[in-house]
């Protein structure tokens, strides 16, 4: 009978709402809440203890609860934690995945269950996550397929694609054998796609985004800087992280000529800023910006530059932070931007 | 016009080391070949491996690797389960494009990789003179690696064959859909090309229409040396899953419309979107509906696989595209090196970057030392980059990768 | 990423980076190859001058979706 321990958070565990969403890290033993009808789908595994935290707690302290939790599912010495299911609750998700993703890291087979827009499945790294539907009148639905992926990581068995064992795809790539030849699938492919069923194994669909018009007369145009290249004013005031950044900032080129290395640097940790720091204006080209302006070429400059670092950036975030620029750049008039990137 | 191949069981072969060693006597650039024969499941490594021929004669006396057309046919015979390798490393240190290094296990985890495993492998391990140059050295070494691969075939001519095919294409059903084969060489010059006839890809006129048959019965030969993975050599050709694979499915489920072959690794992008747009064109010519488009070589011609692809597109000619991924093992996203958005079919043959765990051989032909100086015995886990073919992108392996 | 989220809210954009795959992988528009990670407008004032206004002539041009542009035409 191998061993699971399962994160619920301060509502599902029993204590309470969300007046209870501060309760700090703690343990109740075996099963609780939906934790019974995970025990009893589970097969040939028992879930010794449940690990809570109250979901507020947890986004305020997270690094110490991430450890404290850790703390406890070690102490039972578990085959697998299961986490959730969060289903759309994105405090809880994060949560989940956070947790899920440090038992992985500690080498715990770990499992996490919510919907697939929550914003903690880009949290999750290498731990696991079965879709569930938005809210909790999924359950049902959601426990079995939960507990059969948690019963197959407890006994140690590697999984397969994650299309046909019903986890979603973390984008990692791992090499398999086929029972047909490249070119044969490749015949197969196409002949479906002639037929109408459009089906790839690699690359998928993303969201096209319409390209916006050209700009018909840009010396009568507002340009915008933005950069993903970290690039802020010298010492980082607004502590911008080097990696995964948690904000977009914005700082005023007011009298600003061009940037002066000592007044800017980048804080990117992803590739050697030595030569951004020398002159900032090959990450944000400043100097030549106005240049274009005085000369005519361009209409105006936007007096803000937009800054972030795009290393390691969960998708999700990267996407908030260009919405939440893009909304001020569209209020503020700003009919084109240059960006530059790593 | 039919082509018929006639198959031999591999018991027919008979390894004289010594009259092959005499091929190469022949040539002023070569020093020495050593001849070593192995079997699938020995416990042996191969390394600096160019290329892989399977052993074909004609009964009429024509080569078996003609150089001037038309193959595919008449009659051609083939031992089945036998490959010839020729191994070398190129002395000297003048390496223009940072040829890497090729491996072929037979046995371990990395015989999974390439189709040599089973069978009798012939390996010929050439020396060049240093002083000769590379381009004479592997002038040489593909002349006697291909009359070797003639040679070994000769004892057939007074066997009796296993089973016999005949490769055509009749008049069928109009209503199949129409499928063409565009086969990407690539030509970088010698020592990363591919060789129609034995002239170099880029001198051949591509793109150009060839009768199917011609390429199963040796009017491709390789000599492409860098991205081992990535290489079609010779031998997938001879045996290539694409085109048998539409002559198979021919009257069934579609109508094979025939093989164009396109070039690859144009230097500049204007040359890359003309050959492509060619290619597109002739596949419209020969009444394609839908293509599979293959690839010959690294990123660089994965441009002129997805500027194919669109051109085809736009023709209106549906596309499924082959090719490898490079995806870093901690990316979040299969990296393709290239892509357009028309290419929504696309079969991923593997990703190069996965390590195959380390294994230890007991013997090791080719060369004692990796071009980079390892131990070939002694080495950490390998990418399957570097074994010979394993990623290939003509689809010829059941390789693939998964999302997990 | 964000060109493609300031693009979705109608403002044309030139994004510069020295890897354009993942960029039209993505679906950027525009994408302009910039000479290197360290330094995507260029080493000196001349280079930067060049890459700039290629970029300015990328925000006048009608383009094909998920458009790379080299610098040197």
């Amino acid at each position: 009978m191998v061993k699971a321990v399962h994160y619920l958070n301060q509502f599902f565990a029993g204590l309470g709402g969300e007046e209870q969403a501060d309760t700090p890290p703690m343990r109740l033993d075996g099963a609780v809440g939906p934790g019974r009808g995970l025990a009893a789908a589970l097969e040939d595994a028992e879930i010794v203890a449940t690990v809570a935290c109250g979901d507020d707690y947890f986004a305020e302290h997270e690094e110490e609860a991430t450890a404290a939790l850790l703390e406890l599912v070690r102490a039972e010495a578990p085959d697998v934690l299961v986490a959730g299911p969060a289903f759309g609750s994105g405090r809880y998700g994060y949560a989940s995945a956070r947790v899920a993703r440090a038992a992985a890291e500690a080498g715990i087979p770990a499992v996490a269950a919510m919907h697939e827009e929550n914003p903690g499945v880009a949290a999750v790294g290498r731990a696991v996550v079965v879709p569930t539907g938005p809210n909790v009148a999924g359950m049902r639905d959601a426990l079995p397929r939960l507990a059969a992926l948690a019963g197959r990581l407890a006994h140690g068995e590697r999984l397969g694609p994650a299309e046909e064992d019903g986890y979603l795809p973390r984008g990692l790539r791992r090499n398999r054998q086929y029972d047909r030849t490249g070119a044969e699938r490749a015949v197969d492919l196409l002949l479906a796609k002639l037929g109408g069923d459009t089906r790839t194994e690699v690359g998928g669909a993303h969201d096209t985004v319409p390209s916006p018009p050209p700009i018909p007369d840009l010396s009568h145009a507002l340009l915008a800087l933005v950069t993903e290249a970290g690039c802020v004013p010298q010492g980082n005031p607004d502590r911008l992280a080097s990696v995964r950044a948690h904000a977009w900032l914005r700082y005023s080129l007011a009298g600003e000529e061009r940037l002066e290395p000592g007044r800017y640097e980048s804080v990117h940790g992803g590739f050697d800023v030595t030569l951004a720091n020398e002159d900032p204006n090959r990450l944000v080209p400043l100097d030549t910006v106005r240049e274009l302006v005085g000369e005519g070429r361009i209409g105006e400059l936007y007096d803000c530059f937009y800054t972030t670092t795009g290393n390691g950036t969960p998708v999700a975030t990267a996407t908030t932070f260009g919405q939440e620029i893009a909304a001020e750049l569209r209020d503020a008039g700003v009919q084109a931007v240059l960006l530059s990137g790593t | 016009m039919a082509w018929t191949l006639r198959t031999f069981s591999s018991d027919v072969l008979d390894v004289d080391a010594a009259r092959l060693e005499e091929l190469a006597a022949d040539e002023d650039a070569l020093e020495a070949l050593e001849v070593d024969v192995v079997r699938g499941g020995e416990p042996v490594r191969i390394t600096h491996v160019l290329d892989a021929v399977e052993p074909r004669i004609r009964p009429d006396g024509r080569a078996a690797f003609p150089l001037e057309p038309k193959a595919g046919q008449g009659v051609t015979h083939r031992i089945d389960q036998a490959v010839v390798l020729p191994c070398l490393d190129f002395p000297g240190e003048e390496r223009p494009l940072h040829e890497q290094e090729s491996i072929v296990d037979l046995a371990g985890p990395g015989s999974e990789l390439t189709p040599f495993a089973i069978g009798t492998n012939v390996v010929l391990t050439f020396h060049g003179r240093p002083d000769a140059g590379h381009r004479a050295i592997d002038s040489s070494t593909r002349r006697v690696t291909l009359a070797a691969a003639e040679l070994l075939a000769a004892l057939t001519l007074e066997a009796e064959p296993d089973r016999e095919e005949t490769f055509e294409l009749g008049p069928v059903d109009e209503s199949l859909p129409s499928i063409a084969a565009l086969v990407q060489l690539s030509d970088l010059g010698q020592l990363y090309q591919l060789y129609v006839y034995g002239e170099p890809a880029g001198e051949v006129g591509l793109p150009r229409v060839v009768d199917p048959a011609e390429m199963l019965d040796g009017a491709v030969t390789a000599g492409e040396y860098h991205w081992a993975a990535m290489r079609n050599p010779t031998l997938f050709f001879q045996r290539n899953s694409l085109v048998t694979t539409l002559y198979r499915e021919h009257g069934k489920r579609l109508r094979f419309a025939g093989v164009v072959f396109m070039r690859g690794y144009e230097q500049s992008a204007a040359d890359k979107q003309r050959a492509a747009d060619e290619a597109a064109h002739v596949a419209a010519e020969v009444g394609a509906d839908g293509a599979v488009i293959t690839t010959d070589g690294g990123g660089n011609s994965h441009t002129e696989v997805m500027l194919t692809c669109r051109a085809c597109e736009s023709a209106g000619i549906r596309t499924a595209v082959v090719l490898a991924e490079e995806t870093d093992l901690d990316a979040t996203e299969a990296i393709l090196t290239d892509w357009v958005p028309e290419a929504d079919c696309i079969v991923s043959t593997g990703n190069l970057e996965e390590l195959v765990p380390a294994w230890r051989p007991e013997r090791v032909l080719g060369g004692d030392a990796l071009l980079d100086g390892t131990p070939a015995a002694d080495v950490a886990p390998i990418p399957v980059r570097n074994y010979l073919g394993a990623a290939n992108q003509m689809g010829q392996l059941c390789a693939g990768a998964m999302s997990w | 990423m964000l060109a493609k989220e300031i693009e979705r809210a109608g403002i044309t954009t030139v994004f510069v980076s020295s890897l354009p795959t993942i960029a039209t992988m993505i679906g950027v528009n525009r994408t302009l190859r910039g000479p290197a990670i360290t330094h995507p407008f260029g080493l000196d004032e001349p280079e930067r001058r060049r890459i700039v206004e290629r970029a300015l002539e990328m925000l006048e041009a009608d383009v094909a979706p998920t458009t790379v542009w080299e610098v040197a035409a």
